[in-house]
C-alpha cells in the first residue's frame, strides 16, 4: 500500500531533483579538491613530479618540461580542470602518479575489500547499536540501565587504532582466532569489522536510547498499556517503530564515514582497500588518486542519504515527497 | 687481465658484530643441513613507492625483493666491499676509469629462457640510462654514460665520457641489475606493476601488487650465483612471500605468533621489542647500511650563523654520539664515526673529530664573538644564536640534539613541515641545518649529496664557501678517476677529513637495519647493501 503511494508522479519529480542536486554536489566537491590540491601555496607539478619520484633538482629545464608534458602538468590549469572533470564523466579516472597505474583499475581492485569490511561493520554496529539501546529502554532495574546508558559513551570514547591494537592482542596473538593481517577468507573480516563497528554502534545506541525513552514518555504508549497490550509489544512495535527516524537520518550520516574510518581499520590491520590507499594517496600527494577517492566517497554519501530520504515514509507515512504548492 | 680489488679492512666490523644480538640463534650451524621446501614469509613496513622494476626502485624493501629475481654482471662482498665475479666472470677497466670491458659467463639463462649475452647487457644498460631521472638511482650510478659496445656474443664495453670509477660497484647494485630483452619492451610504468618482469635470478617474481604483496617462487636449475653464496645451486626455500604491516606492534606480534617469519622495519627494532622477539627464541639480524650516516647538513649562506666555520667547528663538537645512540637506541648501538657508515669501503675511523667535547666547543664560541647570555643561550649583537633545522616530523632524537646544543647555549628551532613546505624550505635554503642521508656501498655517494659541480641540492649549493666547493668537487672527481685502490682510499680520506674539519657536513648517527628472524629460519644473510641475500635461507620442520 504504502510503496504504491510511494511511486507517484510527484515522487518521479522529487526523484528527479534530488539525482539533480546529488550531481551539483559531486561537481562542487570535485571542483572544491581540485581547487585545494592545485591551490596550494606548493608548486603542484614539482609535489607530482616528487610523488612520481622525480627529483626536479636533477631535472635540466628541457627534462622538466618532458616531465610536466608526461602528467599532463604542461596545460593551463583551466585546460587541466576540464580535462579531468571530462575524464571522470567518461568514468576515466587518469593515471595514479605513485602507483603507475589508472586511478580506475586501483578502485576496482580495492573497493570490494572495502565494501565487505564496511557493510560488515555497519550491518554488527546496527546489530550491536540496536540491541544494547533496546534492552536499554527495557530493562527496569536503575543500575543496570544506568550502565546500558552509559556504555556507549565508553564506545565513542575509545580511539578506533586503540580498540583495533587491542583486538589484534588478545584476539590474534593470545587466542589466535582471527587472523591479524590481510584479507583472507571471511575471517580476517570479524576483528577490523569490531573494530569500526564499535563507535558507530555505540553513537547509534546513543540517539536509538534516546528516541525510544522519549516515544515511550508518550501518551499513546500509555494509551496502548491501558489497553492490555504487553511491554514488550508496546516498545517493540509501537515506539520503535517510531524511534527510528532520528537513527535512520543518522545512519546514513555514519555510511557515509565508512571511508574515514576503514582508513584507520584498514591501516592497522593492514588490509589493502580503499581507505588505506587513501591514506597513502594523500602522503604521497597523488592528486589523481586523491580526487578519485574523494569523489567517489562523496558519491557513496550523496546516494545513501538519498535512498535513506526516500525511505523515510515507509518507516513514517506521515512523510511524503510530494512538492510543496506553492 | 683480470681486475680484482684487494681487500679492504672494515675496522667497524667488530663493533657491527657487537649489535648482532642473538644472530647466532638464526644463523645456520646449529640448525643442522639445510633441507628443501617451505614459504618464508616476510613483512616489511610499507611500500611507499610502489614500484618492483629493479633499475628504477630506490625503495630499499623493493630492493631486497629485487636481489631475489635479479642478478647483476658483479656481486659485492658484505665484510670486505671487494668486487667479485657473478654475471661477468672477469673485466677490465682502462686506466681513468672511462671504459669497462666485461667478459659474460655463456651457461646463464634468463627465467622465460631466453640467453643471456652481452646484447642482453647492452639492452638492460641501454634502457636503464634512458630511464634518466626516473631512476634516481641509475642516474648518479650510470653518470657520464656513453654507450654499451657488443664486442663478441659474451663480452661488453661500456664506454663513459668523464671518469667513473664508483661504475664497478654500480655494476653490482640491484639497480644495474640486468633483465631480460623482452622486458624491456614494456614502458617504464609498466615495469614497474612487475607483471612481466623476467631476470636471470634464484627466484622469480610470481606477483605484486604494491603496497599489498609480492609473490616469489624459486627458479629450478639456477647455477650461476656469485662466488659469495654458500648454496651454489637451487635456492632452499619454494617461495617468498611478502607483506607490508605497518604497525610495529602488530609486525612483531605477527613474529612471535607465528604468522610471519621475518619482520623488517625500516627504523631499528627498538629494545622492547628485541627482547619480546628474543624470548620466542627468534633472534635479530643486523647490519649498517652503507653510504652516508643520518647527518645534518649546514646553510652557510651570508648572514647565517652557520657562515663562521668556528661555529661550525663547535657545532660538531656539541653533539654527543655516544648517548644519543645509548639513548635514541640501545646500549651497544654503533656510534658514527665518520661521514659514512661503517660498513661503507673506504669508510675512515674519524671518531677522534667527532668527539663531544663541549668545554672546546664553548671556547669557540666565545672566540667566534657568541657569548653566553641570563637566559643560557648565546648571543652575538644583539642577535641570538638559534638555528633553525625543518623536519616533517619531530623524533625524540631530534629533540635530544636540541638539549644537547643547548647545553652549549646554541637555539635549536625545530621547523616542522609538510612534505611541499619542506620541499620548498630545503630548495630556499629557509634553514640552518638539514637532515638526509643516502645508502650507496661505495663513496662517491657522498657526491650526490655534497658535489656542488655535481648536484644543485641545497646541500650541495649551499654547505660550503666557494674556496671549499673547489677543493671538495677536486676530491670528488678525483675519486671517480682513482682507478688503483690505495689512490682512491686515500683521495677518500682526505675529503672525509676535509668534510668534517670544514663543518660541512655533521653526522649524527649510523643507520642500521634490523629484522626480527624466526627460530626455524636459517641462514639469513645480507648483502653489502643491507638487503636481503635469500640463497642460503632455509627452513627447518
Amino acid at each position: 500500500m504504502t510503496s504504491v503511494k510511494w511511486l507517484t508522479s510527484s515522487t518521479a519529480r522529487y526523484l528527479a531533483g534530488r539525482v539533480l542536486q546529488a550531481v551539483i554536489v559531486l561537481w562542487a566537491v570535485y571542483t572544491v579538491t581540485f581547487g585545494i590540491l592545485y591551490l596550494l601555496p606548493s608548486d603542484p607539478v614539482e609535489l607530482q613530479l616528487a610523488a612520481a619520484n622525480v627529483q626536479v633538482d636533477e631535472l635540466s629545464p628541457a627534462e622538466l618540461a618532458a616531465a610536466k608534458q608526461q602528467y599532463g602538468l604542461d596545460q593551463p590549469l583551466a585546460t587541466q580542470y576540464f580535462d579531468q572533470l571530462g575524464g571522470l564523466l567518461r568514468g576515466d579516472f587518469g593515471q595514479s602518479i605513485s602507483l603507475h597505474r589508472p586511478v580506475g583499475e586501483l578502485l576496482a581492485e580495492r573497493l570490494p575489500s572495502t565494501l565487505a569490511l564496511g557493510a560488515t561493520a555497519i550491518g554488527l554496529a546496527l546489530v550491536l547499536g540496536g540491541t544494547l539501546a533496546y534492552l536499554a529502554a527495557y530493562v527496569r532495574v536503575a543500575w543496570l540501565k544506568t550502565v546500558l546508558n552509559r556504555l556507549p559513551a565508553v564506545g565513542v570514547s575509545l580511539p578506533p587504532f586503540f580498540v583495533g591494537l587491542l583486538l589484534i592482542q588478545v584476539f590474534a596473538f593470545e587466542l589466535g582466532w582471527f587472523p591479524a593481517t590481510g584479507t583472507q577468507g571471511a575471517s580476517s573480516l570479524v576483528l577490523p569489522a569490531i573494530t569500526m563497528a564499535v563507535p558507530t554502534a555505540a553513537m547509534l545506541a546513543q540517539v536509538l536510547t534516546r528516541s525510544l525513552d522519549d516515544q515511550l514518555a508518550e501518551p499513546y504508549v500509555a494509551t496502548a498499556a491501558a489497553r492490555g497490550l504487553s511491554r514488550q509489544y508496546v516498545q517493540a512495535r509501537h515506539a520503535l517503530r517510531n524511534a527510528l527516524l532520528p537513527t535512520l537520518t543518522l545512519l546514513g550520516l555514519l555510511l557515509g564515514a565508512t571511508v574515514t574510518e576503514a582508513v584507520v581499520a584498514e591501516t592497522v590491520f593492514s588490509r589493502p582497500g580503499v581507505g588505506q590507499m587513501a591514506q597513502q594517496a594523500v602522503l604521497a600527494q597523488d592528486v589523481p588518486l586523491v580526487q578519485a577517492i574523494v569523489v567517489l566517497a562523496a558519491a557513496v554519501f550523496v546516494v545513501i542519504n538519498l535512498l535513506i530520504d526516500l525511505v523515510y515514509p515507509l518507516f513514517d507515512p506521515r512523510i511524503t515527497h510530494t512538492p510543496r504548492v506553492s | 687481465m683480470r681486475y680484482r680489488r684487494p681487500l679492504l679492512a672494515l675496522t667497524a666490523l667488530a663493533t657491527l658484530a657487537a649489535c648482532g644480538g642473538g644472530a647466532d640463534a638464526a644463523n645456520d650451524g646449529d640448525g643442522g643441513n639445510p633441507v628443501k621446501g617451505g614459504t618464508l614469509r616476510i613483512a616489511f613496513w610499507d611500500d611507499a613507492q610502489g614500484c618492483i622494476d629493479p633499475n628504477q626502485v630506490y625503495w630499499i624493501e623493493s630492493r631486497s625483493l629485487n636481489r631475489q629475481f635479479a642478478d647483476s654482471l658483479t656481486d659485492q662482498d658484505p665484510e670486505t666491499g671487494k668486487i667479485v665475479p657473478w654475471l661477468a666472470e672477469s673485466w677490465e677497466v682502462n686506466d681513468d676509469a672511462t671504459s669497462y670491458t666485461f667478459k659474460l659467463r655463456d651457461d646463464v639463462t634468463f627465467s622465460d629462457g631466453t640467453k643471456f649475452d652481452a646484447a642482453a647487457v647492452k639492452t638492460a644498460y641501454d634502457a636503464t640510462h634512458a630511464l634518466g631521472a626516473k631512476s634516481l638511482l641509475g642516474l648518479t650510478y650510470t653518470a657520464g654514460y656513453k654507450s654499451t659496445e657488443v664486442v663478441d656474443d659474451y663480452t661488453v664495453k661500456v664506454d663513459f665520457d668523464q671518469p667513473n670509477s664508483a661504475f664497478l660497484q654500480a655494476s653490482s647494485t640491484t639497480t644495474l641489475a640486468i633483465l631480460s630483452p623482452e622486458t624491456y619492451r614494456q614502458t617504464p610504468e609498466e615495469r614497474c606493476t612487475g607483471d612481466n618482469l623476467v631476470g636471470t635470478g634464484a627466484f622469480t617474481l610470481d606477483s605484486y601488487t604494491a603496497a599489498t604483496e609480492a609473490k616469489l617462487s624459486r627458479r629450478d636449475g639456477y647455477a650461476w650465483p656469485s662466488e659469495l653464496i654458500e648454496n651454489q645451486g637451487d635456492a632452499y626455500l619454494d617461495a617468498i612471500e611478502v607483506s607490508y604491516i605497518k604497525e610495529d606492534s602488530v609486525r612483531v606480534g605477527s613474529l612471535t605468533s607465528g604468522a610471519i617469519d621475518i619482520a623488517w622495519p625500516r627504523l631499528p627494532i627498538s629494545e622492547a621489542d628485541q627482547k619480546v622477539i628474543e624470548a620466542t627464541g627468534a633472534g635479530i639480524e643486523s647490519r649498517s647500511l652503507p653510504g652516508i650516516s643520518s647527518s645534518y647538513f649546514p646553510n652557510v649562506g651570508a648572514g647565517k650563523p652557520l657562515a663562521d666555520v668556528k661555529v661550525r667547528q663547535a657545532l660538531q663538537k656539541s653533539i654527543d654520539r655516544k648517548s644519543y645512540a645509548s639513548t635514541v637506541f640501545w646500549d651497544g648501538y654503533p656510534v658514527v664515526s665518520g661521514p659514512f657508515d661503517n660498513t661503507t669501503p673506504y669508510a675512515t675511523d674519524s671518531s677522534g673529530v667527532l668527539a663531544y667535547d663541549p668545554e672546546g666547543a664553548k671556547a669557540l664560541l666565545d672566540e667566534a664573538g657568541w657569548t653566553a647570555g641570563a637566559d643560557g643561550y648565546r648571543a652575538k649583537d644583539g642577535e641570538p644564536l638559534t638555528l633553525t633545522i625543518p623536519a616533517q616530523n619531530t623524533t625524540p632524537g631530534d629533540q635530544l640534539v636540541q638539549d644537547q646544543l643547548k647545553q652549549v647555549g646554541i637555539k635549536v628551532e625545530l621547523n616542522v613541515l609538510t612534505l611541499a613546505q619542506y620541499q620548498a624550505a630545503a630548495a630556499d635554503g629557509d634553514y640552518d641545518l638539514l637532515a638526509t642521508y643516502y645508502t650507496r656501498a661505495d663513496p662517491s655517494v657522498l657526491g650526490s649529496v655534497l658535489d656542488s659541480g655535481v648536484s644543485q641540492a641545497g646541500t650541495a649549493q649551499l654547505s660550503q664557501d666557494p674556496a671549499t666547493k673547489k677543493e671538495i668537487s677536486g676530491l670528488f672527481a678525483e675519486g671517480l678517476q682513482d682507478v688503483a685502490e690505495d689512490k682512491r682510499a686515500g683521495t677518500y680520506a682526505d675529503l672525509q677529513k676535509l668534510i668534517l674539519e670544514q663543518g660541512v657536513m655533521f653526522p649524527l648517527y649510523e643507520r642500521v637495519q634490523t629484522a626480527g628472524v624466526a627460530s626455524k629460519v636459517h641462514g639469513f644473510a645480507w648483502t653489502s647493501e643491507a638487503f636481503l641475500r635469500a640463497n642460503d635461507i632455509w627452513i627447518s620442520q
